[in-house]
């Protein structure tokens, strides 16, 4: 493959708008965990954690949408390593980028738990891309990572660290599983099979 | 080869153009989504809220900090179907005016966003029926909070429209979050009476004009920008503006006067028959059988002991003189989950404990002082952690052994007393609840 297909591959995906979008996410992020007055108590960063990945996902998945997706199938090059390089790449970028905005403490609500949280919001958003689109792949991932902003403030139980892994403080086993497993599983399945086809009608 | 009539009838009833954009397309997944998510917070919550009306309502309302953004989203999302479809142009060919094209296509998701929330808190409600232990339903904020989506689904369909970005409806939803949020979370300021998702305290109800006020405050700044985007004569959005403004203006001059507490929850509901008698908070009048047969132990083995508080109350706030509190029933989810005591043995014990008075000076209680509690909450009604207690004392340095020791002499002391020494023992004790000085206190 020759730069200038990479080039024209990264263009085609709306690869640097949406790295200035993952770069605009991190001021968004600094500037919410300023306004909280974050250093005063790592808890007050608890919104920061749940809002800033998801708005890191969704950049990514709305970046994974083509728009000729009839062309694409015609080519004769596979393309899961161009879907691989691409989604790992800017998780990467947002996984690096993202802590930032929380450095300091990194036992409760700290760089790990934030790079945990963008890869699992990453994962379920992927997998979203590939049942429902591109276009509307951000919203599994914030119905359900809202939805466990709200519930799990009291919740208790065995499974608690699995089902509510965006809101565990620290290294908990069981949310680093949760959101491995999702960005492993969301990953593969978008890289074998690629953002759903979206018609100009959806 | 000849014509037939074609005997197959036209059917009876045309269906309505509008019908199509109602129930195909994208409206009904936003219903969808709506009902998922709530249903989705409401299992994780369902501890917290399932059994009490009024908690009920609370988290239905203060859902809307999640749910409103959802749904501005998902309008923002149809807001930029014609672009995509590239069929604005087609559009302007009808023979509707421009606003109520806009309508055809804004109103499902608006509907559908409100069918969801609706079906949802019918739900909950249905949910919290059958362990309900006193109140009634409360209703009164629910129209109000399907006003707010439908308002914001029309909002985020003036933006879909407006801005032609991909990321642009997960990104109204973050400003939605942070929109909502921040009056909840920053200082209390009479901006916070503007925020339709403010969370609803229980217990806290507001004046009956409250969510008319409200909806119009939304639904005014929804129609305003709707009309100001689609309506043809343009100024005509001023006038749901100014709608919006008085409501606005109405709310933040009303500011603390628009909530009031809950006169129910200022009740209480007594057992008379013990001593000391049992009370419990007339919103939660049900658990009254419940609480008694928990302290039932303990007060038969109070009998006839003097100094003992009149009754237990159970209030938010301090209890008065000659009372002890009752351990808190609310918030649910702990003490109390779906109309049950979740621990009566553990009950019992913070029972004995409220009324020994002593939960203040715990750590600077005098060694004696404290053995005459643990005696006495031994006696009473053993916490079910004390075991665990006795045995990390036992495996512990010798000043807790002989700590122990002392402890376990006491509780066989008290256990060993005739029934007439113990009582007046007892009365003697309880003469001293509530100080931490160990003078007072009789010995064992």
């Amino acid at each position: 493959m020759t730069a200038i297909g990479l080039l024209l591959y990264a263009r085609s995906r709306a690869l640097w708008p949406t790295l200035a979008a993952l770069v605009g996410t991190t001021g968004f992020a600094l500037w919410a965990a300023h306004l909280m007055d974050a250093y005063l108590d790592p808890s007050r960063r608890v919104p920061v954690f749940a809002l800033a990945p998801l708005l890191a996902a969704a950049v990514i998945g709305t970046s994974l949408y083509t728009a000729s997706d009839e062309l694409d199938r015609t080519a004769v090059r596979p393309w899961w390593p161009r879907r691989l390089v691409q989604l790992l790449g800017l998780s990467a970028v947002a996984a690096a980028l993202l802590p930032t905005a929380v450095l300091g403490d990194t036992l409760v609500f700290g760089p790990p738990a934030m790079i945990r949280n963008t890869l699992g919001s990453t994962g379920v958003t992927a997998a979203a891309a590939v049942l429902f689109g591109a276009r509307l792949s951000w919203l599994p991932a914030f119905g359900y990572v809202s939805a466990v902003y709200l519930a799990s403030g009291g919740a208790r139980g065995p499974a608690v660290t699995v089902w509510a892994w965006p809101m565990q403080p620290g290294t908990q086993t069981g949310a680093w599983a949760a959101a491995l497993v999702a960005f492993a599983a969301g990953g593969a399945l978008y890289v074998a099979r690629g953002a759903r086809p979206e018609g100009a009608r959806a | 080869m000849t014509l037939t009539a074609d005997s197959r009838k036209p059917p009876e009833r045309r269906l309505h153009p509008l019908r199509a954009e109602i129930v195909r397309g994208f409206a009904p997944w936003t219903g969808a989504a709506v009902l998922l998510t709530l249903g989705m917070l409401l299992t994780g919550t369902s501890a917290q809220w399932q059994g009490g009306w009024a908690e009920t309502r609370s988290q239905l309302h203060d859902s809307m900090l999640v749910i409103a953004p959802l749904t501005a989203a998902a309008g923002c999302l149809q807001g930029g179907r014609e672009r995509r479809r590239r069929t604005d142009e087609l559009w302007e060919t009808a023979v509707r005016g421009r606003l109520a094209r806009f309508l055809a296509s804004a109103m499902p998701v608006a509907l559908w966003a409100a069918a969801g929330f609706t079906a949802a808190a019918a739900l909950a409600l249905l949910a919290t029926w059958p362990y309900a232990q006193g109140d009634r339903p409360h209703l009164g904020l629910l129209p109000g909070d399907a006003v707010l989506l439908a308002a914001c689904a029309m909002a985020g369909h003036v933006v879909g429209r407006l801005v032609a970005w991909r990321p642009a409806a997960p990104a109204l939803a973050m400003a939605g979050y942070v929109g909502l949020a921040v009056p909840a979370m920053a200082s209390p300021g009479a901006g916070r009476h503007l925020d339709a998702a403010f969370p609803a305290p229980v217990g806290s109800y507001p004046v009956w004009w409250q969510p008319v006020v409200m909806a119009v405050w939304t639904g005014g700044l929804a129609s305003a920008a709707v009309l100001a985007y689609a309506a043809r004569r343009r100024y005509t959005a001023l006038v749901p503006l100014a709608a919006a403004i008085a409501a606005g203006a109405l709310l933040v001059r009303t500011g603390d006067g628009l909530w009031h507490d809950d006169p129910l929850a200022s009740r209480q509901v007594c057992d008379t028959s013990t001593t000391p008698q049992i009370c419990v908070n007339a919103r939660y009048e049900g658990l009254l059988p419940q609480v008694r047969e928990a302290l039932s132990e303990v007060v038969g083995r109070l009998e006839g002991v003097q100094n003992l508080p009149v009754r237990f109350e159970d209030r938010p706030t301090a209890p008065r003189h000659g009372e002890a509190r009752l351990p808190m029933l609310a918030p649910l989810g702990w003490s109390v989950v779906r109309g049950r005591l979740t621990d009566p043995k553990q009950y019992a014990w913070e029972a004995v404990a409220e009324l020994e008075g002593r939960g203040d000076c715990q750590s600077t209680l005098d060694p004696r002082v404290r053995r005459a509690d643990d005696a006495v909450e031994h006696y009473l009604a053993p916490g079910p952690h004390q075991e665990y207690f006795d045995r990390l004392a036992a495996e512990g340095s010798a000043a807790e052994r002989a700590e122990l020791t002392a402890r376990q002499r006491a509780r066989a002391r008290l256990a060993s007393m005739g029934e007439e020494e113990r009582r007046i023992w007892l009365s003697a004790y309880f003469a001293t609840a509530g100080s931490c000085g160990a003078r007072a206190v009789p010995a064992l």
